[in-house]
C-alpha cells in the first residue's frame, strides 16, 4: 500500500503549506524586528564614525566603542557638519550618515549620480573629515570609515565586514591592522591622488614609513587586502575634488 | 554503556562526524585559524543540530519523501534567520559575531547529514541526543584543529600572546623562533586533519579502511 | 572579453574547491573512482549553469532592496533579502528535483549513469556557495551569471576529477595504513590547494594594469584642476569612474 505521504496530491499540499508557514513566519519576524534592527544599525554607523575619529573606549589591544547610550550625545558633540557632496554640490545634512553606501554606488552604476557623504568632525581644535567607503572582500561586503585632515592625511580608520574568514580576512577590524593607517598619506606631494595599498612584500612591518603608500597586509587574507585597497582607491578619490576646493580657498 | 550515552559518546571518536563521516568539512576548514572561532561555530553548530534534529524528528511522520530534501534545507535555513534576526534586535554586539557563521551554518553538511542520516527515522529524545553528540565531535576537531593553527600560526591562543611577543623579541622568539604564517592558510587545515585522522586510525586499528 | 575572463577566473583563481573550500563533503566522498567522479563533476556544472542564472534572476527582480520597482512604485521600498537564503534553497532543491524527473523520463541512459548523484547534489554547499557569491560578488548580467555558474562547475568538475584519479593511482603505493583512503586525501588535498594558490598571482598582472589606469586618470584630475569650478572637475572624476 502507498504511503499516505507519497501522493503526489498530499505533496504538494504540503509544500504550499510549508512555504506559507515559512514565509509568514519570517515576513512577520522581519517586520516586527525591524525598527529595534534599524536603530541598532544607526547607533552602530554613530559608533563607526566616532571611532574613526578617536573617540573609542580602546584599551590595552581591542578596538571598542564608545557604549551604545552615550553614542549620541557624542556624535552630536563632535560632529559638527554632515555634508552631501552630489555633482560637486555640498549641501548640509543631518541625515548624511544613514546614506547607504551600497546604494549610492549601485546608482552610480546605474549612471545616476552618487551622493558623497562625508562628516566634518572637530576634536580638541583639530578637523577631522570622515568618508566612508565600501567593497567586496574574499566572501562578502567590507567597508569602513576614513578620517583624514585637510591634506588628506590618514587619521584614523574603521574597517568591517559581513563575512571574511575568521581569524584571517575578519582581522582587518582589529587594532594592529586599523592602528597602522594611522598618518598615512593618499596624496603624493603634488596632489596627485594615490591611495593606499595593502602590500604583501612591504619591507615595513611596523609601518615606521608614512610615506610609502603602503600599509603591511595580514597573512593568509590577500584577497581581503586586495579588496581594501580597492575600496580605499576608489571611493576616497572621489572626495579629491572637495579636499582640492578645500585648499584652494 | 547505555543507549542513550552511547548516542552521545559514539560520535566523539569512533564515529566522528568529521574523520569518519566525513560531513561539514568547509567550515572546519573555513574558521579554523583561530580558536575562538572555532569555539563559536563549535556552539552555534550545537544549538542548531540539537534544535534542528528535534524539529525534524517531529516532522518526520508527515514529512513528503520526495520532497525531504528541501524540507530540511528550509527547517535550517529557517531556523538560522529567525535566530540572526532576533539576535540582530535583541543583542547586537553579538550578533555580529556570528552573522560570519551564518551561510556557514546553513550549508554544513553535518546539519542535513544527521537529519537525513538520523532525525528522519527516530523519536525527538534520541535525536536531541544524537545532535549533541555529533556536535561535541564535531566540535572536539574544531578546537583540536584551531588550536594548532593559532598557536602555530600567530603564536597566540585566544588572542593572548602564549609564545612571546614576535615583534618586540620577548620569550621564544628572543631565540630566533618565527611563527609560521603557513598555518593559516586554509590547505594547512585540510593537512592537520588528515593528520588527525592518522593519529586517531593507529590508535584505534578498527577503523582503518582497506 | 569580460566572459573569457569571468570564465578563467571562476575556474582556476576562485576555484571552488582548493580557494574557497565549497562542496568538500561529496568531494572527498565520491571520489573514489573516475567514472563515478566525473559523472558526479557532470551533474554539478548542470546544476550550477541552470541554478546560478535563475537565482541571478530572482535576486534581481524580487531579492534585492528595491527589486519589486518593477511591480510599481510603491513596491520600491520593499528590501527582501533576508529570504535570500531560503529562495536560493528552494530554487536549486527545485531544480534538482525537476532534473531528476524529466531525465528520468527522457534519457533512461542518462539517468542511469547521473541520476543517483542529483539527490546528492542539493547538499553539496559548492551549488549554494555558487548563488550566494553571485549575490555578493554583484555579477553585472544573466550572460555573466551563466558564464560564472559554468566556470565554477568546471572548476569542481576538474578538482574532482584530479583526486580521483590520483587516488586511484595511490591505491598501488605503499601509504601507512592507517592513513589509507581518507587521511591521506586530505593532505593531498591540501597539497593540490597549495598548488592552486599559485593561480592567486594570475590576479596581480590585473592589478597593476588597474593601477596604471588609476594613475592616468589622477593625472586628468589635475590637468582640469585649475580650470575653474569643483563642479567641473566632479563632473569629470564622474566620466572618467
Amino acid at each position: 500500500m502507498e504511503k499516505r505521504t507519497d501522493k503526489n496530491s498530499y505533496t504538494v499540499i504540503f509544500a504550499i503549506g510549508m512555504v506559507l508557514v515559512v514565509g509568514a513566519l519570517l515576513a512577520y519576524l522581519a517586520s516586527a524586528l525591524k525598527p529595534m534592527i534599524t536603530e541598532n544599525q544607526r547607533l552602530e554607523k554613530q559608533q563607526n564614525i566616532l571611532y574613526a575619529m578617536g573617540i573609542n573606549n580602546n584599551d590595552e589591544g581591542s578596538a571598542t566603542f564608545v557604549s551604545t547610550d552615550e553614542a549620541p550625545e557624542l556624535f552630536e558633540k563632535y560632529i559638527k557638519q554632515q555634508l552631501v557632496i552630489e555633482n560637486g554640490e555640498v549641501k548640509e545634512d543631518n541625515k548624511a550618515y544613514l546614506i547607504d553606501v551600497k546604494k549610492e554606488q549601485a546608482r552610480a552604476k546605474n549612471g545616476k549620480t552618487r551622493r558623497l557623504p562625508l562628516f566634518v568632525g572637530e576634536k580638541d581644535g583639530k578637523k577631522f573629515y570622515i568618508a566612508p567607503i565600501r567593497g567586496k572582500g574574499l566572501w562578502d561586503a567590507i567597508w569602513g570609515y576614513v578620517a583624514m585632515d585637510e591634506n588628506m592625511t590618514v587619521q584614523g580608520v574603521y574597517f568591517d565586514h559581513k563575512g571574511e574568514t575568521p581569524g584571517l580576512g575578519a582581522n582587518i577590524k582589529q587594532r594592529y591592522f586599523m592602528d597602522d593607517f594611522y598618518g598615512e598619506r593618499l596624496l603624493t606631494d603634488a596632489g596627485v591622488f594615490k591611495g593606499i595599498t595593502i602590500s604583501k612584500s612591504n619591507a615595513d612591518p611596523t609601518n615606521e614609513d608614512k610615506n610609502d603608500y603602503e600599509i603591511d597586509a595580514i597573512a593568509g587574507a590577500t584577497i581581503t587586502g586586495d579588496g581594501v585597497t580597492a575600496m580605499i582607491k576608489k571611493d576616497l578619490k572621489l572626495y579629491l575634488p572637495y579636499f582640492q576646493n578645500l585648499k584652494n580657498n | 554503556m547505555g543507549k542513550d550515552t552511547k548516542l552521545i559518546l559514539d560520535p566523539l571518536a569512533d564515529n566522528n562526524p568529521i574523520t569518519i563521516q566525513v560531513l561539514g568539512i568547509c567550515s572546519a576548514l573555513a574558521i579554523t585559524a583561530e580558536l575562538e572561532a572555532s569555539i563559536v561555530m563549535s556552539i552555534s553548530v550545537l544549538f542548531v543540530l540539537g534544535v534542528g534534529n528535534v524539529v525534524i524528528s517531529l516532522m518526520r511522520n508527515i514529512i513528503p519523501s520526495k520532497i525531504r530534501i528541501i524540507v530540511q534545507l528550509i527547517v535550517v535555513a529557517t531556523l538560522v534567520i529567525i535566530v540572526d534576526l532576533v539576535l540582530k534586535a535583541f543583542a547586537y554586539e553579538l550578533s555580529k559575531t556570528l552573522s560570519v557563521f551564518v551561510g556557514l551554518i546553513i550549508t554544513n553538511c553535518i546539519i542535513m547529514g544527521r537529519f537525513e542520516a538520523f532525525a528522519l527515522g527516530n523519536g525527538p529524545w534520541r535525536s536531541f541526543l544524537d545532535g549533541i553528540g555529533n556536535s561535541l565531535g564535531y566540535a572536539v576537531i574544531l578546537i583540536i584543529v584551531g588550536f594548532f593553527r593559532e598557536l602555530l600560526g600567530s603564536g597566540t591562543l585566544l588572542g593572548i600572546k602564549i609564545l612571546g611577543d614576535p615583534v618586540a623579541k620577548t620569550g621564544l622568539y628572543a631565540f630566533g623562533y618565527e611563527n609560521n604564517g603557513f598555518m593559516l592558510l586554509s590547505p594547512m587545515a585540510l593537512i592537520v586533519v588528515g593528520i588527525i585522522i592518522w593519529v586517531q586510525r593507529t590508535r584505534n586499528k578498527a577503523l582503518i579502511e582497506d | 572579453m569580460e566572459h573569457i575572463e569571468l570564465f578563467f577566473k571562476s575556474i582556476f583563481i576562485d576555484n571552488m574547491v582548493f580557494a574557497t573550500f565549497l562542496g568538500m563533503c561529496s568531494y572527498l566522498a565520491v571520489s573514489k573512482k573516475v567514472t563515478t567522479a566525473v559523472g558526479l563533476g557532470a551533474a554539478v556544472i548542470f546544476v550550477l549553469a541552470i541554478t546560478v542564472p535563475l537565482n541571478w534572476l530572482l535576486d534581481q527582480y524580487i531579492l534585492q532592496p528595491g527589486a519589486l520597482s518593477w511591480l510599481g512604485e510603491e513596491y520600491a521600498a520593499y528590501d527582501l533579502s533576508f529570504l535570500s537564503f531560503i529562495m536560493f534553497i528552494a530554487t536549486i532543491a527545485t531544480m534538482v528535483q525537476l532534473v531528476e524527473i524529466i531525465v528520468e523520463k527522457f534519457s533512461p541512459s542518462l539517468y542511469n549513469s547521473l541520476g543517483i548523484f542529483l539527490p546528492l547534489i542539493a547538499v553539496n554547499c559548492a551549488i549554494l556557495g555558487g548563488s550566494l557569491f553571485m549575490q555578493s560578488r554583484e555579477i553585472a548580467s544573466l550572460g555573466l551569471a551563466t558564464t560564472y555558474g559554468i566556470g565554477s562547475g568546471i572548476g569542481w568538475f576538474l578538482a574532482i576529477l584530479a583526486i580521483a584519479a590520483i587516488r586511484e593511482k595511490i591505491r598501488y603505493s605503499n601509504v601507512p595504513p592507517a592513513l589509507r583512503g581518507l587521511g591521506i586525501t586530505f593532505i593531498i588535498t591540501g597539497l593540490m590547494a597549495i598548488g592552486f594558490m599559485s593561480f592567486g598571482g594570475m590576479l596581480t598582472g590585473g592589478d597593476e594594469e588597474g593601477e596604471a589606469l588609476e594613475n592616468k586618470n589622477g593625472a586628468q584630475i589635475k590637468t582640469v584642476k585649475d580650470s575653474s569650478t569643483t563642479n567641473e572637475i566632479a563632473n569629470n572624476t564622474k566620466v572618467i569612474e
